[in-house]
Formats: structure tokens, C-alpha cells, sequence
């Protein structure tokens, strides 16, 4: 009897045993120090380059700011707040402004410009940080908490200080628990101008498009959208999606032109009907049109402009215009056919622990956060990136510089080069991208599903000789 | 241990009906809500961080965490509470149920992932979870009545 109740427990127990260690080690193994620098995160990746370029050559984070200590061109305070949100619908919610209102004042500036923004945070209580989405700023300027600075507590002041040294649509938002402050409204456009301001033929319009709790807005204002155009103006509308999912926009009434995607104008880019682009999260597109007598509508899947007199809206164009094959060749001023490095981005999706918590996590070249890749530069590499998702969309964005788009799934780009600093990967594609490393520092490369990048989709694009004096944890939370 | 056994089985079989109805409740309100002018697109459905578009969408949310979460340590628990329950065949049918719950969380996941097959065989696979929770809580019941000529060894399990 005893020999029989002593084997079943020792059976039981031999059980219980298989089944949890494996559990309890995978538990163990995924729990993250309180604190971490983001240059002893993950696996150094070298794609094929050398290992130290420059090993005596040793430069901070902090001290890659805009060089000289002139006067600012263009000066904007900014104060942040916790606040209440009220959009024209009656609807009302808990949100972030800046400077009282969300989105935040549009900042407008011209190429070489200084710029300079004091961000100062009133009662943002887990601190905040701006984030210059798209624009090539020295790294210090970049606004990622833990990786370029720290957090901005409540009562203190953050000045970035940069030159925008291309023209077209940006955008800014909080890179402190983003994946909460940017949906509650830390957000807001920057248009770069070209030297001398813009040609004053266009009507030059930013059509900042924002969920507020389900609720779609364009420069936080919903529905039908009246704007202040005539028949036979030409209108420029900057549309930013600053969403965690792909937006569709059209053109209702007349045709339409794709101008520019992210901030790079499409090399002669023809003129399209019948066809809706899609918005990435994160990215941006320039539609550009002459409004007709009979009127035009911009449709932005939910809320439109209205521009000239009212016209019918039309249902979204099935076809979607493609980048791959859009507009015409040009030089790139670089051979992405000679890469220095080589790097593999693919996403992944596995029941697993990360941090401590089960679930159904991001995989990066079939790892899980942290032990995500560093892709190691140096200064002007020749960069080749292959990004494949096996599961869901996401909106890849690499920080500080841009990339151009080689081909999608084996298909050659045989379009305008197609540059893109936000780029929609659907499941089941791969994108071979290049890049020029011209921007030295520690560079955040992530989903900008900000959701995503909360569960771990994030690696980062690291310099060689560049230190990190930042740390992630004690409160810098970038995603 | 076995009343635990049974307990849990049926707890399991709840949980089956409260994600049915969870769902349920999510879909009236999507629709209501489109109903009133709401887009539902890709950036809405991959929208977080801020106040519910409709409250109802707190089903998908009860949803992800029972299937995800509850349900599978359910599964785990009840595989252990079998090794100690002395419930015949209890032991392969907690394994069994573990594994459809398994099968069930790739299912959802893979649906998520934009798999419509994977859907289907999800909510067909939840009738089997239900039935083979029922098996389970069964058998821990009818085991408990049947005097056995171990039970005596039993005592203070
Ligand atoms: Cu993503």
C-alpha cells in the first residue's frame, strides 16, 4: 500500500517537475535588470563589417548636439500638460496637451534653420520627452528617454536645438511611455520649408490625423472639415498619421498627385484617379491638387476636408497606389549595390516570458526582448536592411536617418526612389531597404506600433565609439 | 484533490461560455458603434493607450486575457491536480484538454494574424474544450460515489 501511494506522488511530483522547471527557467531568463543601458542591450550584430572602425575615437551621446550657440531662427515653448481633452463632437477625455491644446501648435521652419524648442513639463507626472519624427537631428536632439536624454520631470525644462537639414512633412511626439502619451495627445506637426518659404502659388495645408478614443480627427477636429479654398487654387495637404495602424486617404472630386512620402518628394510623380494611398503609422503623405469648380474632398477614412463648394464624397478607390512603381527614376547619391553591412530584421511572433510575463511575444531574427540585435555602423557605411514580418503589420521606423526602398517581396523598385523613414511591413512581406550611416549616435530602429514597441519590438542602429551615459529603467520608459 | 479536480474542470467549461459571450457582447457593440459614424480600419483596430471607443470592447479585452492567460493556467493547474487526483484516465484527459487549449491559443492567435480558416476551427475547438471540461468534471464525479478498494490508502487526500 505504502510502496503504491509513495510511487504515485514520486510519479506525481516527477510531473509536476517536467512540466514547471522548464516553465521556472524560461520565467528566470527572461527577467531584465531594473536599469540598463541600451549599449548592453541585446547582441551586438556587426552585418558583415569590421568590428572597431575607429577604437580611439570615443564620443558621447550628450555631446552630439547642433554645434556653435547661435540665434535661434525659429523659437517655440512648449508646455506640457495633463489636461482635459474636448473634441467639437461633445466628446471629452483625460489627455496631454501642449501648450493647452492637442495636437500641440504646428512649427514651421525652413531648411538650415536653428530651431529651438523649450519643452517645459507642467504635469505630465511619469515625465515626458519630444521626439522629432523623421528629421535628421544630432542624436542629443532625438528625444528618447533612456537613450538620448532623460525623461523631463514635472517642473523641468528640455531645450532641443537643431537645423532640419531637409524640407517637407514632420512630425513630433513624447518618446516617454509613448505607447500611452503619444494616443493621449502629446503630438504635433512640423513643417520644414524649403530656403525662402514656400512657393506662394500652393495652399499649403497639414491634415495631422489622431485618434481620440476611438474617435478619428483631423487637427482635432471631426467630421466634414471645411477649407478655406477656391476653385482653380492648388493645394498641398500634408496628411501625418499618428496612429498605430495604416491609414487610407484619397481624393474625392478630382485627380490628385502623391508629392511626397515621409518627408522626400516623389521624383515627377503622375497624376492619379481611381486610386487611395496608404498612410504607414508613423509616416506621412503629400497629396497635391487643383480644386475643381464643382469642388474636392480629401477623405482620411472618417473625417474629410472639404475644400471649395460642398461636393458628394466618394467611396475609397479599390486600387491603392503603389510607391514600388510610382513616379520615375532617380539618382540616389549612394550604390546600395556595395553594402558595407548587411543586416536581417525579421519579426516574429511565440508564445514565451519577457520580463517576467507570459504571453505571445515579438521575435527579432527569432529572439525575444532584450536579447534583440544591435546593429552595429560606423560612420558612412553603406547600410542594407532586410525587413520581413511573419505576423501582423508593422510600421518599421528607423530614427535619424531615411531609408529608400529596393524592392518588396523580390520586386525591384522601379519607381521614384522611394524614400521612407516609416515603412508599413504586412505579414508575409519582406522589404530590402539601404541607408547611408551619416548620422553618428545610439538610433532607435522600432515598430512604431507603439503597442508593439511596448511588448519588446524595438533594436537599435549603434555607432561605433559612441557611448551611452542614459539608461533605460529609474524612469526613462521610452516605449 | 479530486473534488479539486472536479471543480477546476467545470471552472474551465465556464470559462468557455463566459469568452463565447464576451465575444458576443463585443460584436453588438461594434456594431452600434459603426451604426453611429465609427471607422473600423487597421489603425483603429491597433488603437491603445487611451479611453475606449465603446465599452463593449472591454469583451475583446476579457477575451485575450481569460484565453491567453486564465484559461491556459487553468489547464496547467488541473494537469497537476490530476497526478495526486486518482481520477481514472485523469491524467490523459487533463493532458488532453491542456493540449486543446494550446491548439486554441495558436488558433486565436494565427485568426488575429489574418487566418479567417483559423477562426472557424477556433470556435469549433471551444464546443470541444467545453465537452471534454465536462468529461473531465464527470468523471471526478462518478469516481467519487464508486467506493474503490484503494480508498482506504486514501485517506487525507
Ligand atoms: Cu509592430
Amino acid at each position: 500500500m505504502w510502496g503504491s501511494r509513495r510511487r504515485r506522488i514520486v510519479a506525481g511530483l516527477t510531473g509536476c517537475a517536467l512540466l514547471l522547471a522548464p516553465l521556472a527557467w524560461m520565467w528566470q531568463a527572461s527577467l531584465v535588470p531594473r536599469s540598463y543601458s541600451v549599449a548592453e542591450m541585446g547582441t551586438p550584430d556587426l552585418g558583415g563589417g569590421a568590428a572597431h572602425a575607429h577604437p580611439d575615437h570615443r564620443v558621447a551621446v550628450p555631446d552630439l548636439t547642433e554645434p556653435g550657440d547661435g540665434t535661434p531662427d525659429v523659437r517655440v515653448r512648449l508646455i506640457a500638460r495633463s489636461d482635459t481633452i474636448r473634441l467639437d463632437s461633445g466628446q471629452e477625455m483625460h489627455g496631454l496637451t501642449l501648450n493647452g491644446t492637442s495636437p500641440g501648435p504646428v512649427i514651421r521652419a525652413e531648411v538650415g534653420q536653428l530651431v529651438e524648442v523649450e519643452l517645459f513639463n507642467e504635469s505630465v507626472t511619469d515625465g515626458t520627452t519630444l521626439h522629432w519624427h523623421g528629421v535628421e537631428v544630432p542624436n542629443a536632439m532625438d528625444g528618447v528617454a533612456g537613450v538620448t536624454q532623460d525623461a523631463v520631470p514635472v517642473g523641468s525644462t528640455f531645450t532641443y536645438r537643431f537645423r532640419p537639414p531637409r524640407a517637407g512633412t514632420y512630425w513630433y511626439h513624447s518618446h516617454q511611455v509613448s505607447h500611452e502619451q503619444v494616443p493621449r495627445g502629446l503630438i504635433g506637426a512640423l513643417v520644414v520649408e524649403p530656403r525662402g518659404g514656400l512657393d506662394s502659388e500652393t495652399t499649403d495645408l497639414v491634415a495631422l490625423v489622431h485618434s481620440y478614443g476611438g474617435t478619428r480627427t483631423v487637427n482635432g477636429a471631426t467630421g466634414e472639415i471645411p477649407v478655406d479654398a477656391t476653385p482653380g487654387d492648388r493645394v498641398r495637404v500634408r496628411v501625418i498619421n499618428t496612429g498605430n495602424g495604416p491609414i487610407s486617404a484619397w481624393v474625392s472630386g478630382t485627380p490628385f498627385r502623391l508629392a511626397a512620402i515621409d518627408a522626400s518628394d516623389v521624383h515627377r510623380p503622375e497624376t492619379v484617379t481611381d486610386r487611395h494611398v496608404q498612410v504607414t503609422a508613423g509616416g506621412r503623405a503629400d497629396l497635391e491638387l487643383v480644386v475643381p469648380a464643382s469642388g474636392a474632398r480629401v477623405e482620411l477614412s472618417g473625417p474629410s476636408l472639404v475644400l471649395g463648394p460642398d461636393s458628394p464624397a466618394e467611396r475609397r478607390p479599390e486600387a491603392r497606389l503603389d510607391p514600388l512603381t510610382y513616379g520615375e527614376p532617380a539618382p540616389l547619391g549612394f550604390d546600395p549595390e556595395r553594402p558595407d553591412r548587411r543586416f536581417d530584421y525579421a519579426i516574429g511572433r511565440r508564445p514565451a516570458f519577457v520580463r517576467g510575463r507570459p504571453g505571445l511575444w515579438w521575435s527579432i531574427n527569432g529572439h525575444l526582448y532584450p536579447d534583440v540585435p544591435m546593429f552595429m555602423v560606423a560612420e558612412k557605411d553603406v547600410v542594407r536592411v532586410s525587413i520581413t514580418s511573419r505576423s501582423d503589420v508593422h510600421p518599421m521606423h528607423l530614427h535619424g536617418h531615411r531609408m529608400v526602398v529596393l524592392s518588396r517581396d523580390g520586386q525591384p523598385a522601379t519607381g521614384s526612389p522611394w524614400w521612407v523613414d516609416s515603412l508599413n511591413v504586412a505579414p508575409g512581406e519582406t522589404y530590402e531597404v539601404a541607408f547611408v550611416a551619416d548620422n553618428p549616435g545610439a538610433w532607435m530602429f522600432h515598430c512604431h506600433h507603439l503597442g508593439h514597441a511596448a511588448e519588446g519590438l524595438v533594436a537599435h542602429l549603434m555607432y561605433h565609439g559612441v557611448a551611452v551615459p542614459y539608461r533605460i529603467g529609474d524612469g526613462n520608459v521610452p516605449e | 484533490m479530486r473534488s479539486a479536480y472536479r471543480v477546476l474542470a467545470y471552472v474551465i467549461a465556464a470559462e468557455v461560455v463566459v469568452q463565447a459571450a464576451a465575444l458576443a457582447w463585443m460584436f453588438s457593440g461594434l456594431g452600434r458603434w459603426i451604426q453611429d459614424g465609427g471607422v473600423l480600419d487597421k489603425a483603429t483596430m491597433e488603437e491603445e493607450g487611451g479611453p475606449l471607443p465603446f465599452p463593449e470592447l472591454v469583451g475583446i479585452i476579457v477575451h485575450g486575457i481569460n484565453g491567453q492567460v486564465l484559461i491556459p493556467l487553468l489547464g496547467v493547474i488541473l494537469l497537476i491536480v490530476s497526478f495526486f487526483a486518482r481520477v481514472p484516465r485523469g491524467v490523459v484527459i487533463a493532458a488532453s484538454l491542456l493540449g486543446l487549449i494550446v491548439l486554441q491559443v495558436i488558433l486565436g492567435m494565427t485568426a488575429r494574424g489574418g487566418v479567417p480558416i483559423s477562426s472557424m476551427v477556433h470556435g469549433a475547438n471551444a464546443l470541444l474544450i467545453f465537452a471534454v471540461a465536462l468529461l473531465a468534471a464527470n468523471r471526478a464525479r462518478s469516481e467519487a460515489t464508486e467506493p474503490r478498494p484503494s480508498a482506504s490508502a486514501d485517506v487525507g487526500v
